[in-house]
């Protein structure tokens, strides 16, 4: 048994798709262990199964889509509930202005907390759409749902964050 | 689109680029006219760009990274192996027999804990807490052996444990999974004896003797039993394969190897283990 060899354009495509894999698996589990082990199931399944689904009109959004799945299906029903108020420390904060550095990593970190805080409907659409920069159409294929649930959790997830960190600023201006 | 209302569901979606044409011209003139919905737009694009500044991919693990090329090798080139027979049944026709009578060639040597048998042991005890999903969930060999047909690089072939007239399986078959190893899958099978999980991997990677374990020589096979994380673990390798094999059984040496392919008398010498239960 011999396995078909990979194709370059396959390869480059979706190595490129590590990070943003990997980012968006920890967003969902919390947990290192199990994100790498996601990420590495969606590539072994897009390997094994690349040849039916032609999937190179859109490789990244595939790739995402079967880790999504892989998630939902499979690992999310058996494990643990996620720590939902768990800092989102897997995220990390770019490289601050020296000027206002403090001030934007707190800013950063609030807006990190309030997105890991999220439900996880939002939190995926969320992180998938600013982050990763998916468009509507592709966002629906990667969640399995109409691109019009894909925009009404966009629109309310971005009103809870805005009460949210509304909120929060309140707080702290009154501290 | 005639209130304001109408325009703001949309606010979000324009902000996206999700709006084009003639629909994105309207609304570009009523914010042109309307301060409210301009503000909530201008609230919008910054809260985007707050989004997006606060957040950046984490960077993949190097030991992720090196799988994730590997396995996107253009070189990769899963090796044929012509037949496996199970770990399980490979302990019991080498062990309960011959084993027994050989005894130990060699034991104690102090040293490192084998990486496969710690990755046994790791899986084992997700499976244990629930925190390790089985793929597939079955009693059938044949339909765990179809599942691992394509998925390891290996041929896989679940043997079926028979067992005598008036008896009862004493471990049963309750699934399997891949876990990754060495940039590649391995075979996770899972067993449960009683209530006691018991977990196999199979894989191809090199069988690394561990220093830190009982070796105990059977023909032409040795079997090496570590403790790690208070589990005991059996790592042997056998025609390109190597396996291990973790449990709670807390028994030392061959004695261990009676708790699933001894006798009813061998059992129940062996401390804290019925014997095989009848019919």
């Amino acid at each position: 048994m011999v396995d078909e060899p990979v194709d370059e354009e396959f390869r480059r495509e979706a190595v490129a798709c590590l990070a943003g894999l990997y980012g968006f698996a920890l967003s969902l589990c919390h947990d290192r262990s199990i994100a790498e082990d996601l990420v590495q199931e969606a590539y072994l399944r897009a390997l094994s199964a690349r040849r039916k689904a032609a999937p190179h009109e859109n490789l990244r959004s595939w790739l995402f889509a079967i880790l999504h799945n892989v998630w939902r299906n499979e690992v999310r029903r058996r494990r643990p509930a996620p720590l939902e108020d768990a800092p989102s420390s897997s995220l990390i904060a770019k490289e601050s202005d020296p000027e206002d550095a403090l001030s934007r990593l707190e800013t950063d970190e609030r807006v990190r907390r309030a997105v890991t805080l999220l439900p996880e409907a939002f939190r995926e659409v969320i992180l998938l759409r600013c982050v990763e920069g998916f468009s509507y159409h592709e966002l629906a294929i990667i969640l399995g749902c109409p691109a019009g649930t894909v925009m009404s959790r966009l629109a309310r997830a971005r009103a809870l964050l805005r009460r949210s960190l509304t909120v929060r600023a309140e707080r702290h201006g009154a501290a | 689109m005639t209130t304001c209302a109408d325009f703001r569901q949309f606010v979000t979606a324009y902000v996206d680029g999700e709006i084009v044409g003639e629909d994105r011209g309207v609304l570009e003139s009523h914010f042109a006219t309307c301060p409210a919905c301009r503000r909530l737009l201008d609230d919008e694009r910054a809260m985007s760009a707050l989004l997006h500044s606060s957040h950046q991919a984490p960077e993949a693990p190097s030991a992720l990274r090196e799988r994730v090329h590997t396995l996107l090798s253009p070189k990769r080139i899963l090796r044929p192996v012509p037949w496996l027979v199970l770990a399980v049944f490979v302990v019991g026709v080498a062990l309960t027999g011959a084993f027994l009578a050989r005894g130990r060639a060699s034991s104690n040597v102090p040293g490192e804990t084998s990486e496969l048998a710690t990755l046994a042991a790791d899986t084992h005890l997700r499976y244990s807490r629930g925190q390790l999903p089985l793929e597939v969930r079955t009693e059938r060999p044949q339909q765990l052996s179809s599942f691992f047909s394509g998925r390891v690089p290996f041929h896989l072939t679940i043997p079926d444990y028979q067992v005598g007239p008036g008896e009862q399986k004493f471990y049963r078959l309750e699934g399997g999974r891949l876990v990754s190893f060495h940039n590649d899958y391995a075979a996770y099978v899972a067993y449960r004896m009683d209530t006691e999980p018991v977990s196999l991997l199979v894989t191809t990677a090199a069988h690394v003797p561990p220093r830190r374990a009982e070796a105990v020589r059977s023909g032409r096979l040795t079997f090496y039993i570590e403790a790690v994380a208070g589990l005991q673990v059996i790592t042997w390798s056998d025609k390109g394969l190597t396996y291990a094999l973790a449990s709670d059984v807390a028994v030392s040496g061959e004695r261990s190897c009676m708790v699933c392919h001894g006798s009813p008398e061998e059992r129940e010498r062996v401390r804290g283990f019925p014997g095989r239960p009848h019919a």
